[in-house]
Order: C-alpha cells, then sequence, then structure tokens
C-alpha cells in the first residue's frame, strides 16, 4: 500500500471508535476506492505518488469521514438502549420495590448480571455489554471496601492484600475498554460512584457492617436510592440514542457528577474521612478514561490527526 | 448557503437508492455514474458518499456485501433491500409532485 493511502487510512482509524470489524471493513471499502482513483489518475498520467495524493484529497479529510461514519453506526436502537439501561432499571426496581433485602430477588440480579455479562463478551463486547460489566466488577470493588472497615487494624492488613489485586483488575479491565473506546469504559464505570455515595453516606465508619441501623436508613432511603438509578438508566439510554460524541459524553459523564455531589452534600454530615476519600478515588475512576484519553491525545500530540483538529 | 449544494444534499438518498436499485453496484462506480448521469452538474464530494451508504445500510434500506471480482480484487456491492424499494418509490413520487407543482408555477406553459 502506497505511504499516502496508507497514512490516510491510519488517520482514519485512529479517528473511529466503533466496533474492530466494522472499523476494518469500512477502512477497506476507502481503500478499494481510493485505489480505483489512483488508478484512474495515473491513467491520465500522474505518478503513482501525485495520484495517490491526489485521490485522498478528492476524499475529504479523513477525520471527517470517520466522524460522520461515527455518527452512522454510533446511534444504538432503542431496543439496545433500553438492554444497556436495564441493570440500571433492575437495581432500581430492587429499591423501589423493598426487595433490596431479599436474598433470592439479590441472587437472581446478581445471577443475571453474571450470565448477561459472560454472554456480551463472548459476543464481541458489543455496547449494551459495558454496564453489565461494571455491575458484574462492584462485588469486587465492594469487597475491598469493606475489608477496610475490619475492626480492630485487620481490615487494612487485609485490605492490604486484597486491594493491589483488585485494583490491577480494575485497571487492567478500564485499559482494555479505554482502547476500544474511552466513553465505553465511563459507561462501565458510571455506577460505582453513585452507589458508592449511597454506601457511604448512610453511616460512619464501620456501620454498615455492624450497625443494623445503616439497614434502615438504607430501607428509609430506597425510593431516593430507585430514582438515582432511573437518573442513571436515562442518562444510559440518551447515551445510546444520541449521535454525536460531545452530547454522548455530556449525557454519560454529568448525572453521575451530580448525583454523587447530591447525595454526598445532603448526607455531608454522615461521610467520614476514609468516606470522603473513597468517593473522590470513585469520582476520579469514573472520569479517569477520560483523562487517560487526554494523556494520550499529548503525548501522541501531532501524530493524532484526528484529536489535533478536535473532530470528535 | 450553496442552494445547489443544498439540494443535492436533501436529495442524496433518493439518487443513491435509485443507482443501487437500477443494479447492485460500488461506492467508486456510484461517485462515477452520478457524475456520468448528470453531465457532470454533480460534483459529489467523495467523501461523503460512504457515511450515506453506512447511514442507509443502517436503516436497512440497502445491503453491502464483500464481492471477489474475477481479477482478484474485493469490491463491497450494495443491494436494495424491499424496504429500499418502497422508501424509493415513496420518495420518487413526492420528488414528482414537488417539481411538477414548482413548474406549474414557475412555468405554467409548460404544464
Amino acid at each position: 500500500m502506497a505511504n499516502s493511502i496508507s497514512h490516510y487510512l491510519n488517520s482514519f482509524k485512529a479517528c473511529l471508535n466503533i466496533d474492530l470489524a466494522i472499523k476494518d471493513s469500512v477502512a477497506k471499502e476507502l481503500y478499494t476506492h481510493l485505489e480505483d482513483k489512483s488508478q484512474e489518475l495515473k491513467e491520465t498520467g500522474l505518478s503513482e505518488e501525485e495520484a495517490d495524493k491526489a485521490a485522498t484529497r478528492a476524499l475529504g479529510p479523513p477525520e471527517l469521514i470517520a466522524q460522520q461514519i461515527y455518527e452512522t453506526h454510533a446511534q444504538g436502537s432503542w431496543q439496545e438502549a433500553f438492554f444497556t439501561a436495564l441493570p440500571h432499571f433492575l437495581v432500581a426496581l430492587l429499591f423501589a420495590s423493598y426487595y433490596w433485602q431479599n436474598i433470592f430477588c439479590i441472587s437472581l440480579v446478581l445471577m443475571s448480571t453474571v450470565g448477561i455479562a459472560i454472554y456480551g463478551w463472548h459476543k464481541g463486547k458489543p455496547m449494551w455489554f459495558f454496564p453489565w460489566l461494571g455491575y458484574y466488577l462492584l462485588p469486587v470493588i465492594v469487597t475491598g471496601i469493606l475489608l477496610i472497615y475490619l475492626p480492630q487494624g485487620w481490615g487494612w492488613i487485609a485490605a492490604l492484600i486484597y486491594i493491589p489485586l483488585a485494583v490491577f483488575v480494575l485497571i487492567y479491565i478500564v485499559k482494555q475498554t479505554t482502547r476500544r473506546d474511552w466513553l465505553y469504559a465511563s459507561l462501565m464505570l458510571a455506577p460505582i460512584p453513585v452507589i458508592f455515595s449511597w454506601l457511604l453516606s448512610l453511616g460512619t465508619g464501620n456501620e454498615f457492617l455492624m450497625d443494623n441501623m445503616w439497614m434502615a436508613r438504607l430501607q428509609r432511603a430506597a425510593p431516593w436510592v430507585a430514582i438515582t438509578f432511573l437518573t442513571l438508566a436515562a442518562a444510559t439510554i440518551s447515551f445510546v440514542r444520541l449521535k454525536s460524541r460531545w452530547s454522548k459524553t455530556i449525557s454519560l459523564l454529568i448525572p453521575p457528577i451530580v448525583i454523587l455531589a447530591l447525595i454526598s452534600l445532603a448526607n455531608r454530615g454522615n461521610v467520614d474521612f476514609r468516606g470522603w476519600l473513597i468517593l473522590t478515588l470513585s469520582l476520579l475512576a469514573f472520569t479517569s478514561p477520560a483523562w487517560a484519553q487526554r494523556l494520550g491525545y499529548n503525548i501522541r500530540k501531532g501524530e493524532n490527526l484526528c484529536e489535533a483538529k478536535g473532530s470528535r | 448557503m450553496n442552494y445547489g449544494r443544498e439540494l443535492l444534499k436533501g436529495n442524496t438518498d433518493s439518487l443513491l437508492l435509485y443507482l443501487i436499485d437500477l443494479q447492485p453496484t460500488y461506492g467508486y462506480r456510484i461517485v462515477k455514474e452520478l457524475e456520468k448521469r448528470s453531465n457532470g452538474y454533480f460534483q459529489f464530494k467523495e467523501g461523503t458518499l460512504y457515511p450515506a451508504l453506512h447511514r442507509l445500510e443502517k436503516d436497512r434500506l440497502i445491503r453491502g456485501e464483500w464481492q471477489t471480482l474475477p481479477n482478484g480484487q474485493q469490491r463491497r456491492y450494495y443491494y436494495i433491500t424491499r424496504k429500499g424499494q418502497q422508501a424509493l418509490a415513496k420518495r420518487l413520487a413526492i420528488w414528482q409532485d414537488f417539481s411538477t407543482a414548482v413548474r406549474a408555477i414557475i412555468q405554467p406553459e409548460t404544464i
């Protein structure tokens, strides 16, 4: 493949965050177009290099085509939107119906989450898979936090062994997802700050391990918990249905941050230092894919045509 | 605003559906065919063709299929679907009505 065509297609692919199979197919289609155009220009007397350059010029800026192709493929159907938001709806339903203490219901939701996450993994990780994966990972994170609150210093020892392993797994998965598209990583992590803000604002220290009062408070707050998860579901549906990347970003990032801020401020007296630390970390984790993307841009500045022109 | 460009933009999907309905074809040939049939009037921006084709495919008005030509080259051929044929028929009817109405106003003697 000639240099200018190869460079053009690399720029195009770098700008396009969609399923790899679709991306490769579109790139191949553009390649066949450029090949035809270049061949036609060569027949008019241009050199190979000139013909390739003219062909890529005629096709237009790669980042613009990538953006338009993205907008075509990034918008999911209503069915897809509903299925992507379904885990949030299930959690909302658990709290709205006060079945969150029912071990059978919790197990059913948990098993469905695990089953659907595994199914999505084998189906090539489509967009709807990521919130399910987020809930699948949640027990790993919550266990780490519960370990911190074990009594008499044992917690820190257990946490020191467990947390690095959990963090490693989490970072690995977030990194892999960010490579595909950082928006999917944030989609996956969206419930985490919301769950933590509820978990930590309803009691200080180790209350939620030891104290029945914490359970009673959660029971009282259940309708509000349901509303926050319904808000997450609505944000997820907007994310899937919107076309432009910019509006997708807004619809995904703003609601969890606002929910976290509102719950934390309303219950600020109940959150201890460790609680604030965990809330801050969870917010950082949620927004980290966006920062990672930004950092990646700074490192590769000048190489990535798409980012440099801010076409996303 | 370039009026001609806006008109083309508004009718791109119909033109693409029409050409694909004539015979299954691929992107580059569509660009050439549009230029040829319009005597060079439609200088289609090549890059905008593929997003339009993919949008039509996503709406299930056409379907794309990779084919290997006898010389070994591969091309993604587009075929019109039944839904695409129905959409095309509807759009052509609207266009005919619109065109007749416009002519009735600006060139009444030709009606």
